[in-house]
């Protein structure tokens, strides 16, 4: 596969990119181990052959899409911020397409409310998956309009080329706005729900994630404040923005809610 | 070999993975986030050592005696135990210089706020009148008080395994690996135990 993708200036941030090494070998994928290491080191042994994304539930036109019908879609590349609720960061090029443009295809009925992911799941060969480190597959979600807004991406790459197995081959999720583990890996089914699924880590610790997850330095993580942010490669931190600097697109979402309730 | 020599022997043994740090250091070769490479390490070693600390008596009660004299096992536990020290403060200099930019004000919120850090920091605390006792001197000073007072490694280790267990986000397999050690290590100070396990 070719990779063909135009960069899309409109939604990409004006900022310096993370050094590739970085955001390449220090990876959260906890289906390829624990530590930050693990998913560089056992990438190989994520099996991408013939994957396909079943988007399935509340829908008129239920699918399973191959990776080439998934290729159809126009990609463009775009630069985004990145936060972690570790407590670091990196700026991005992604290469993919809105997850809008997927979702229009199977034509969700009115009940479909929300959006849940669930992620590969193949303990035969993830190291991490040997070990109920969370409840597998990993599972997250979104709210309908959070899902359809034009910030949310399905991502085929990263630094212009397709992405390694430890980002999350395949193919995967970005929500710019929101706590990077909100982004889900390695996707191979997309449900249309009525009522708000429960994530994993929600489902591992609920007192200390919530379904939004939404960036918020004035929100702190029970064990640690999130105000501010370690940029990968740094040594020193620098302020945490509310949304992770996508407030003028994303706050109107959450007009009226106590952020610090919905966490 | 003469003592001072074991000494300067073994501390420079027990300073290589902070010389190991301070080389990559050197070469920017902490990887994506050197702070928390820098923070991660000298608190594994801190604990390492703690844990080091507390084998010398379970080996020393399964050695016979001479064999305990000649390796000079007092010593080796005096320079581990300081050892364990000399990261705990690297490990805080780490977060309180490169997370809080040395700022009292928010490291007394930190202490105050977040239980994890709270139990770390009283583990360092409570081992700097180790520290400061450790020298044969003190040890003749202080007699018996000396032992009850080198006692406290006991807490401050376990202090530092829970401070360990509460920053984990979910994969606790490592700090209960320590917890296994140190539970292990408690019951071989137990005598009978061990004249039981000798006897086989």
């Amino acid at each position: 596969w070719a990779l063909q993708f135009t960069r899309n200036n409109q939604y990409s941030a004006n900022l310096a990119l993370t050094d590739p090494e970085h955001a390449l070998k220090y990876n959260n994928f906890y289906e390829l181990g624990t530590d930050k290491s693990d998913p560089y080191r056992y990438a190989d042994r994520l099996k991408t052959d013939g994957w396909t994304v079943e988007v399935t539930g509340e829908c008129l036109k239920p699918q399973t899409f191959n990776m080439d019908d998934l290729y159809q879609f126009t990609q463009e590349e775009r630069i985004y911020r990145f936060r972690c609720v570790e407590g670091w960061s990196m700026v991005v090029p992604w290469i993919g397409f809105p997850l809008a443009k997927l979702l229009k295809q199977v034509e969700p009925t009115s009940k479909a409310k929300y959006v849940e992911f669930v992620s590969i799941y193949d303990p035969k060969n993830l190291p991490g998956q040997e070990y109920r480190v969370l409840d597998w597959p990993y599972r997250e979600g979104l709210r309908m309009d959070e899902a359809m807004h034009p910030l949310t991406l399905m991502a085929t790459g990263i630094y212009g080329k397709e992405l390694p197995n430890q980002n999350g081959a395949p193919i995967r999720l970005v929500v710019p706005w929101k706590y990077g583990f909100k982004s889900s890996k390695s996707i191979v089914q997309i449900r249309l729900v009525e009522k708000q699924p429960t994530s994993s880590w929600m489902a591992a610790t609920p007192s200390e994630y919530g379904f939004y997850s939404n960036v918020n330095p004035n929100v702190a993580h029970p064990r640690w404040s999130q105000a501010k942010e370690r940029p990968l490669g740094s040594f020193f931190r620098k302020p945490t923005l509310i949304f992770n600097g996508y407030a003028d697109q994303v706050a109107q979402l959450y007009t009226g809610m106590d952020l610090k309730k919905y966490f | 070999m003469n003592s001072l020599w074991r000494i300067v022997l073994l501390s420079l043994l027990c300073s290589i993975p902070a010389l190991d740090l301070g080389w990559r250091f050197y070469h920017f070769d902490l990887g994506a986030n050197p702070v928390e490479t820098l923070q991660h390490t000298t608190g594994d070693w801190a604990l390492y050592f703690l844990l080091a600390t507390l084998s010398i008596t379970p080996i020393n009660n399964l050695l016979r005696p001479r064999w305990s004299n000649f390796l000079a096992m007092h010593l080796t536990r005096r320079v581990l135990g300081l050892s364990a020290f000399c990261y705990a403060v690297l490990h805080l200099l780490a977060y309180w210089f490169f997370d809080l930019e040395l700022s009292l004000p928010l490291l007394v919120e930190d202490v105050l706020e977040r239980p994890f850090i709270l139990m770390g920091m009283l583990a360092l605390i409570l081992l700097i009148p180790l520290a400061m006792t450790s020298t044969a001197a003190w040890q003749r000073r202080l007699r018996q008080r000396w032992q009850s007072l080198h006692k406290l490694v006991y807490p401050i280790t376990l202090l530092a395994i829970i401070h360990y267990v509460m920053l984990v986000k979910a994969d606790l397999f490592q700090p209960l690996l320590m917890l296994l050690i140190f539970s292990v290590l408690m019951l071989l100070r137990n005598k009978s135990l061990l004249k039981n396990l000798s006897q086989r």
